[in-house]
């Protein structure tokens, strides 16, 4: 991701490079802006020095490039006959693309619903025409001057300084009521921090398949190792339990604090209040808890519902197993009859990272 | 000498494990050769100029922020791409194989993002007192500089560090198996300051902390906790925090799982009860094998691992003298004492702490002994202040099952092979 970080410090550090970007932009796009808006792809896109085929292809030098050319990656049968049947991507063919993807490749793998706003996607394909086939970019960071920061005095007489009444210290300031709600979005179970709004299953389907199937596929079955929302009841004792909010979430207003806060990925905080709501609603739906694609969900009913696995979260009882208790002396001589014996190794899993490995191991960073 | 050059600059130059692996056994294998070869024509490295001893380097300033040796190129963080769906929330690994004594360099210190790095710009960075207090407040960074300072130095070790060998051996190297733990001097302020400049309601029982960052990264912490040994920090090893660790403000929860010390800290809210945010229910909570999930698990056990020899750390030297050297700590205190077993657990020597004992920290031990040059299995088992022995991974398989993920502090064996190499392994 390194790549990335580095082109928008580069946009970030000086105006002048923005302004030069700008004319290297062949679309009528701010590639600056693009750069913000292209967020939302990197979840399985991949562009600049190094990229990599992920969920979907890598980008660098798209613009120019044949439909399904990319090396190595698996493309669908329908971007295939595509780019047999000489689809080219240029401005106007990308275009179209991104305002609505299977409107245009039916049967594409790119389950994005699209760029609805024109301005949008002309920002990203500015963005995407900055990256040679090499992944160099135009977006070549200019050195920094570095300068000692000049300080400079709030007051003219640091005895004038006026000191608030509050505390020991008298340090900070009150926080404003608006400043407050501003951040404090926190949702508990008891309902304390639920917001006034409401959103049905129906509402929520479709939110979820315009920001959130990318990542959590269609039924929130999960693509990649992007987590799983919905099945997994009855799985908790398996050898591979499958942790859902349906499987094993405690309590519903997590979802609702988590998705508001957090989610989609790329774009937190862009979500209103009742499409929360219906994105809620329609995990609850996902996961079985509801069945009724009209039922609309509101801080009204939402702290009626429990989810089922509540009740199997325990204190932590650690100080009570075995080992915790038997805090004497241990053994140092003599501690077993016959040698140790190697029952298990490994390097023949061989899942440690290097240059060359594809294997993948088990377990996941939650 | 053009050989030991080229070796070094094959060194320099590679970028992965497996080629660090080989670039570092042939180069070993030069230096053997050189010293060997010292009686019949003396080693180059004394008996030819080099480059270093003829021609003057780079002047002072060159190096405005400096850097390791292009030699030590190798020692970076690394990741485990198939572990996670994207490297904004995922998880770098801190190189333990390759690192001594008990403080971690900022560069190297685990990153464990969920949302990836946030930059801030500390002139615009708050931190926000609300909920449960006489006043609710917002403090700026340079405020919280303001307020008496304390230094400290404290291990940070995520909850799930080791939580990838729940079901046997399966990562080949120290830095995968144990590198989610880091150990730094922290400069800041008590949160009980930060508090009680608010004034705490006597309804007050429980803290939610928040991070600036795109997860806006929460978690419930007691009350207690916070008022007994929490610090607001804004510097490690004596400059800014990293960006990586939370610039420029981090919650420090000593001995506490790494999940809790929040980065990029900007709210502090007070309350009666928990919150249960994703990061306490869904996520940091251990699912044992009968179905059941304890939550708040929030204190780290008494651990240690030996960092070399480790699997990226092989005994290339043949037999002879030699060191084993091993980090141990325990979110219960100081570690009294470490024992070193060389035949997988048959007999134990008391290893020696070395450096400075502190609650909280890392400590580092060594073994020093003489190598015979046959196989070795060898594990390290520590002890802190409270008599708390560190357990077996079986133990703890036994009390818990395969799927807990998390607060895996069982004993790690590594197997050291006639040629010196070191495999990750389990015993019976």
């Amino acid at each position: 991701m390194s790549r990335f970080r580095d082109g928008f410090i580069a946009l970030a550090l000086a105006a002048t490079v923005t302004l030069s970007l700008s004319s290297f932009a062949s679309a009528a796009g701010d590639i600056a802006a693009g750069e913000k808006i292209f967020r939302k792809c990197t979840a399985c896109h991949n562009i600049g020095v190094g990229a990599r085929n992920r969920v979907g292809p890598e980008l660098n030098g798209v613009i120019g490039r044949k439909a399904a050319t990319a090396p190595e990656y698996s493309y669908s049968q329908a971007m295939i006959n595509a780019g047999e049947g000489g689809l080219v991507w240029s401005v106007e063919t990308l275009t179209k693309f991104l305002h609505h993807p299977k409107g245009m490749v039916d049967g594409t793998r790119m389950t994005f619903a699209g760029l609805k706003k024109p301005e949008e996607i002309a920002d990203v394909i500015a963005y995407l025409s900055a990256f040679a086939a090499d992944g160099t970019s135009a977006t070549a960071r200019t050195k920094e001057v570095l300068t000692e920061i000049v300080h400079k005095s709030q007051f003219a007489n640091a005895a004038d300084t006026p000191i608030p009444d509050h505390g020991i210290y008298h340090l900070g300031r009150k926080a404003l009521p608006d400043e407050v709600s501003a951040w404090n979005i926190d949702v508990r179970p008891d309902g304390q921090g639920l917001p006034v709004g409401h959103g049905t299953v129906a509402q929520g389907e479709q939110l979820f398949t315009e920001n959130c199937a990318v990542c959590h596929g269609d039924f929130g079955e999960g693509v990649g190792r992007w987590p799983v929302l919905a099945g997994g009841q009855e799985s908790l004792k398996d050898d591979r339990p499958v942790k859902t909010i349906g499987s094993y979430w405690p309590y519903l207003s997590t979802v609702y604090d988590y998705v508001r806060r957090a989610m989609p990925f790329g774009n937190a905080r862009s979500m209103s209040n009742d499409d929360v709501y219906a994105l809620t609603a329609y995990l609850l739906y996902l996961n079985d808890i509801i069945n009724d694609e009209k039922f609309d969900l509101s801080n009204k009913n939402f702290s009626s519902f429990h989810l089922p696995n509540e009740a199997n979260f325990i204190p932590d009882t650690r100080h009570q197993e075995p080992e915790y208790a038997s805090s004497k002396e241990p053994c140092m001589k003599n501690c077993k009859a016959t040698p140790a014996k190697i029952i298990g190794r490994a390097r023949v899993l061989d899942v440690t990272p290097a240059s060359d490995d594809k294997n993948q191991g088990q377990g996941s960073v939650e | 000498m053009k050989d030991t050059l080229h070796n070094r600059t094959r060194l320099v130059g590679s970028a992965t494990r497996r080629d660090f692996l080989t670039a570092g056994l042939a180069t070993g294998g030069v230096v053997v050769a050189a010293s060997r070869s010292a009686a019949a024509a003396g080693d180059p490295a004394i008996t030819e100029i080099q480059d270093w001893n003829r021609y003057p380097g780079d002047g002072v300033a060159e190096r405005p922020y400096g850097h390791p040796s292009p030699y030590e190129k190798h020692v970076i963080r690394r990741n485990v791409t198939w572990l996670t769906a994207d490297t904004r929330s995922s998880v770098s690994f801190t190189p333990l194989h390759a690192l001594d004594g008990i403080i971690t360099p900022n560069g190297l210190c685990f990153e464990r993002h969920h949302a990836g790095i946030a930059e801030i710009d500390p002139g615009m960075h708050r931190l926000m007192i609300n909920g449960l207090v006489d006043t609710e407040l917002v403090f700026t960074v340079a405020d919280l500089k303001r307020f008496p300072r304390v230094n400290r130095v404290h291990f940070l070790e995520c909850a799930a560090n080791s939580g990838m060998e729940w079901r046997g051996a399966q990562l080949n190297g120290c830095q995968y198996t144990h590198g989610m733990v880091h150990c730094v001097m922290y400069t800041g302020v008590s949160l009980r300051h930060v508090l009680e400049e608010a004034g705490l309601k006597t309804s007050a029982k429980w803290v939610l902390a928040e991070g600036a960052d795109a997860a806006a990264m929460t978690r419930s912490i007691p009350l207690e906790k916070m008022l007994d040994d929490c610090m607001v920090a804004y510097a490690m090893n004596g400059e800014a925090l990293r960006p990586e660790q939370g610039y420029p403000l981090r919650l420090v929860v000593p001995g506490w799982e790494g999940n809790m010390w929040v980065k990029w800290l900007r709210r502090l809210e007070v309350g009666d009860q928990p919150w249960m945010q994703r990061e306490e229910t869904s996520k940091y909570t251990d699912l044992l094998a009968n179905g059941k999930a304890r939550r708040f698990t929030f204190e780290m056990d008494v651990k240690s691992v030996i960092t070399s020899p480790s699997p990226q750390a092989p005994l290339l030297h043949g037999r002879g003298q030699t060191v084993i050297s091993g980090i141990a700590w325990s979110g219960k205190g100081t570690i009294k004492r470490v024992d070193v077993t060389l035949d997988g657990g048959r007999n134990w020597t008391t290893a020696r702490i070395d450096g400075p004992s502190m609650s909280k920290a890392l400590h580092r031990f060594y073994l020093d002994f003489d190598w015979s040059g046959s196989p070795l299995l060898i594990q390290s088992r520590a002890i802190d202040e409270t008599g708390f022995v560190q357990p077996t991974k079986d133990e703890l398989r036994a009390a818990r099952g395969e799927n807990s993920i998390y607060h895996n502090n069982g004993i790690q064996t590594w197997q050291v092979k006639a040629d010196g190499m070191v495999d990750n392994v389990e015993i019976s």
